[in-house]
C-alpha cells in the first residue's frame, strides 16, 4: 500500500506538470483552433531567460517573472507578426507555422545558451523530503504540485469569473460575432497567446529543477502534455488538468508494477482507448453545428 | 617522321604524368599541406555532455598540433557533425563526411547504437575509424575486416565484469541492482554485470531497471530500485540520467553502495548531482584530470587555453585526446609520404606506447584493441581518488 501511495505521489508531481503544459495547449486551441507545436520551445526559452536573470543575481521571483514575461512576449509577437499576417492561411498552414517557430526557437536557444546540461537554481530542495507515514515527498515535488494547482485555479477563475475570461470564451465561440459585439477579438487572441506561453514557461521553470535545464528538456513533457490535452478533451480546461494528472499517475503506476520499457507506450495506448470510447476526450463536448 | 616524333612526344608526356602520379599517391583527405579528419557526435540532445567534451577535446588538441606546425608540414582540418545521439543521423553524417567531404579518417563517434549503425559502412569504405566510443565488444569476431579500425576504448562488458568483481571482492556486494539505458550501451553493461556475477561466488542480480534515453525523469525507477533492497547499485546511464537517479534514490531514502561506468566520470557530475555524487566507485581507463598525473593535467591546461569551455568538462575533454593521439603518432611514424598502408604499418608498430593521456597502447596485425586495462577510482568531496592499480582483461579483437 505504501508503495502504491509512493507511486501515486510521484505520478501527481509529474501529472501536475503535464497538466500545466496541457492547459497552455488547450487554451490556444479553444480560441484559435491552432495546435501550437512551439509550446515546449517557448517554455524552454522562458526558462533559460529566468536562468540568465538568476545568474545576474536577481531575486528568484523577479527572475521567474522575467522568464514568464519573455515567454508571453514571444507568444504575443508570434501572433501579431506571423499568425495575423497569415490569417488567410489554412488551419494546417498555421500549424506548420508553429512548427517553424519551434525550430527557430530551439536553434536560437542552442546558439545563445549552448547545449550543456545545467542546474537550475531553485529555492526548494529536491533532496530535502517530507514524510507522511512511509510516503516521501520532496520539497520540490510538493512545491510543483501546489504551484501547479494554484496556477490552474487562477486560470480557471480568470476564464470563468472575469470579464476578460468572458471575452476569451466569446472569442473562442465565434471571433466574428464577438467582434461585432464590441469585443477586441485581436487583442483577446494576443492575450490568449501570451497567457498560454506564460503557462508553458511556468511549467518549464517547475520542471527544470527536477530534470535539469537544457534546450531539449521540454521534448518529452510537451509530448505528454499534448497527449493529456487530447485525452482530456481539446476544448476543456478541466479536461486538460484531469488528463495531465491521469497520464502522470498511469505512467508512474504502470512503470512501478508492470514495465518501465513500455510506460510511454502504455500512456498512448490508454489515450487510444479513451478516444475510441469518447472521441471528444474525457471532458470534451461534441459541438453540433446548426444550419 | 613528323608523326613518329609526335607519337614519341605523347608517350613521353603520358609517362611523365604517370611518374608524377606514382611519386605522389593521392590519398582521400590528404594534400601536401592538409589532412582532413571528422567526427559525428551528439553535440545536442541527451548525450551532449559527452559530445561537446570529447569532440571539443579532439578539436582543441588538433588545433594545438596545428599551432606547432602540424605533422610533417600537414595541418589538420577537423569537421564536427551533430548526430544528437540518434543512429539515423549518425549514418547520414558519416556518409556525407566520407562521400562529400572526402575525409581521411573518422575520429570516434559516440553511442554504441550509433557505432553499430555505421559499422559496416565504415568497413566497406575502408576509411580509418579511430576509437569509436562504444562498447568495444561489438568489434569482436570482425578481425579480418578491421584493417582501418583502431580502438583505445574499453568494452562495457569487460568493464561490467570488472565493476562486479571489485564490488563483490572488495566492497562485499551481495545483492546487486543495475540501472541501465535501454539500448546497446546499457545492455552491454548489464551483460557485463551478469557475467561478472557468474564469475564470482556469493552475489546475485536482484534488479535490472531500465530507462529510455528520452525519459525526462526517473522517479519510478528509483522506487523500484529501493524495493529491490540491493546493497549495490551499478549505473550505465547518460550523465543527466545518472545524476537524476542518484538524486532520486537519495530522496526516497535508499542508500546502496553506488558503482558506475567511466562514462560518468566527468566532474560535471558533481555539479549536476551535488552531494549525491559522493562515495561513488567508478572504473577508468585513463588517469583522471586533477588526480595527480602531471602529463594529463598539462594536456588539460593546453585544451582549456585553446577552448576555455572545456574546463567544465575536463574528463571528457582529456578522453578526446586519448581517442586521437595514437593515430597522430601513427601519422608521425608513417613519415612525409602519407598513405593509408604506411599509417596502418606505423600504427601496428605501437607497442605499450604512452601518449599524453592514453597509456600502454599496443596494436598488432591481428589485434586492433589498443588497450585492455582499467583501474578503480572513488568520488570524494568533489574529487576523485585512485583506489587500485591496473586491472588487465583479455584482448578480444
Amino acid at each position: 500500500m505504501t508503495q502504491l501511495a509512493q507511486y501515486l505521489v510521484g505520478g501527481l508531481a509529474t501529472g501536475s506538470l503535464y497538466a500545466l503544459v496541457a492547459l497552455g495547449v488547450v487554451l490556444l486551441y479553444r480560441s484559435s483552433r491552432v495546435l501550437n507545436f512551439a509550446h515546449g520551445d517557448i517554455a524552454t526559452l522562458g526558462t533559460f531567460v529566468a536562468f540568465t536573470l538568476l545568474g545576474r543575481k536577481l531575486p528568484f521571483s523577479l527572475a521567474v517573472a522575467g522568464g514568464l514575461a519573455a515567454a508571453a512576449l514571444v507568444g504575443v509577437l508570434f501572433f501579431f507578426f506571423v499568425l495575423r499576417p497569415a490569417k488567410e492561411a489554412s488551419l494546417l498552414g498555421k500549424i506548420v507555422l508553429t512548427l517553424g517557430l519551434a525550430l527557430v526557437l530551439s536553434g536560437a536557444v542552442q546558439v545563445i545558451w549552448g547545449t550543456d546540461t545545467l542546474v537550475f537554481p531553485f529555492p526548494l530542495s529536491d533532496t530535502r523530503v517530507h514524510r507522511v507515514g512511509q510516503v516521501v515527498v520532496s520539497e520540490t515535488s510538493l512545491g510543483t504540485i501546489v504551484t501547479g494547482i494554484v496556477l490552474m485555479t487562477l486560470l480557471y477563475v480568470l476564464v470563468q469569473g472575469t470579464k476578460i475570461g468572458l471575452a476569451m470564451r466569446a472569442v473562442a465561440q465565434s471571433a466574428d460575432a464577438a467582434q461585432a459585439l464590441g469585443i477586441p477579438a485581436r487583442k483577446i487572441h494576443a492575450l490568449t497567446w501570451g497567457l498560454a506561453a506564460a503557462l508553458g514557461g511556468a511549467a518549464g521553470v517547475l520542471l527544470a529543477p527536477v530534470v535539469y535545464l537544457d534546450p531539449f528538456m521540454m521534448l518529452d513533457p510537451f509530448l505528454k502534455g499534448f497527449a493529456a490535452a487530447v485525452m482530456g478533451g481539446m476544448d476543456s480546461l478541466p479536461g486538460a488538468v484531469l488528463g495531465g494528472f491521469l497520464l502522470g499517475i498511469a505512467e508512474s503506476v504502470f512503470a512501478g508494477y508492470i514495465s518501465f520499457k513500455f510506460k510511454t507506450t502504455m500512456a498512448f495506448a490508454v489515450i487510444i482507448l479513451v478516444l475510441l470510447v469518447r472521441p471528444e476526450g474525457l471532458l470534451g463536448r461534441v459541438y453540433h453545428r446548426r444550419v | 617522321m613528323r608523326a613518329l616524333t609526335r607519337f614519341m612526344f605523347a608517350v613521353a608526356v603520358v609517362a611523365a604524368l604517370s611518374a608524377t602520379a606514382v611519386g605522389q599517391p593521392a590519398e582521400r583527405g590528404v594534400t601536401p599541406t592538409e589532412i582532413v579528419l571528422a567526427t559525428s557526435m551528439p553535440m545536442s540532445g541527451p548525450a551532449a555532455l559527452w559530445g561537446t567534451g570529447v569532440g571539443g577535446g579532439v578539436d582543441a588538441w588538433l588545433r594545438h598540433i596545428n599551432d606547432q606546425g602540424g605533422i610533417h608540414g600537414r595541418r589538420f582540418r577537423f569537421l564536427i557533425r551533430d548526430d544528437a545521439y540518434l543512429p539515423p543521423r549518425a549514418v547520414a553524417n558519416v556518409r556525407e563526411l566520407v562521400e562529400r567531404d572526402g575525409i581521411f579518417g573518422l575520429i570516434s563517434s559516440i553511442g554504441t547504437a550509433n557505432c553499430f549503425a555505421i559499422r559496416d559502412y565504415m568497413v566497406e569504405t575502408k576509411t580509418f575509424w579511430i576509437t569509436p566510443a562504444c562498447g568495444a565488444d561489438i568489434w569482436a569476431g570482425m578481425r579480418e575486416r578491421n584493417k582501418f579500425l583502431f580502438v583505445t576504448y574499453p568494452g562495457y562488458v569487460d568493464e561490467g565484469i570488472y565493476l562486479t568483481r571489485y564490488g563483490v571482492e572488495s566492497l562485499k556486494a551481495k545483492n546487486i541492482a543495475v540501472f541501465y539505458q535501454n539500448d546497446l550501451y546499457g545492455q552491454q553493461g548489464l551483460l557485463g554485470v551478469k557475467r561478472g556475477i557468474a564469475q564470482v561466488r556469493g552475489a546475485k542480480l536482484v534488479a535490472q531497471v531500465s530507462y529510455e534515453v528520452t525519459d525526462a525523469e526517473v522517479a519510478a525507477q528509483a522506487l523500484k530500485l529501493k524495493e529491490s533492497k540491493a546493497d549495490t547499485l551499478i549505473l550505465y546511464a547518460t550523465p543527466r540520467h545518472g545524476a537524476l537517479i542518484v538524486r532520486e534514490i537519495a530522496k526516497v531514502g535508499y542508500q546502496p553502495t553506488i558503482m558506475s561506468t567511466f562514462t560518468l566520470l566527468d566532474p560535471v557530475m558533481f555539479a549536476l548531482a551535488g552531494e549525491a555524487w559522493n562515495n561513488i566507485y567508478l572504473a577508468t581507463y585513463i588517469p583522471v584530470p586533477g588526480m595527480g598525473d602531471a602529463k594529463v593535467d598539462a594536456t588539460l591546461a593546453t585544451l582549456v587555453r585553446i577552448n576555455p569551455a572545456l574546463a567544465r568538462n575536463p574528463f571528457n575533454a582529456a578522453a578526446g585526446v586519448s581517442f586521437v593521439e595514437s593515430f597522430l603518432e601513427g601519422i608521425r611514424r608513417a613519415g612525409p609520404s602519407l598513405t593509408k598502408d604506411r599509417v596502418v604499418a606505423a600504427m601496428e608498430s605501437l607497442k605499450n606506447w604512452d601518449g599524453e593521456v592514453i597509456r600502454g597502447v599496443t596494436y598488432t596485425p591481428e589485434s586492433r584493441q589498443g588497450i585492455n586495462r582499467l583501474f578503480m577510482v572513488k568520488s570524494e568531496r568533489g574529487q576523485y581518488t585512485k583506489l587500485t592499480d591496473w586491472y588487465t582483461y583479455p584482448r578480444k579483437f
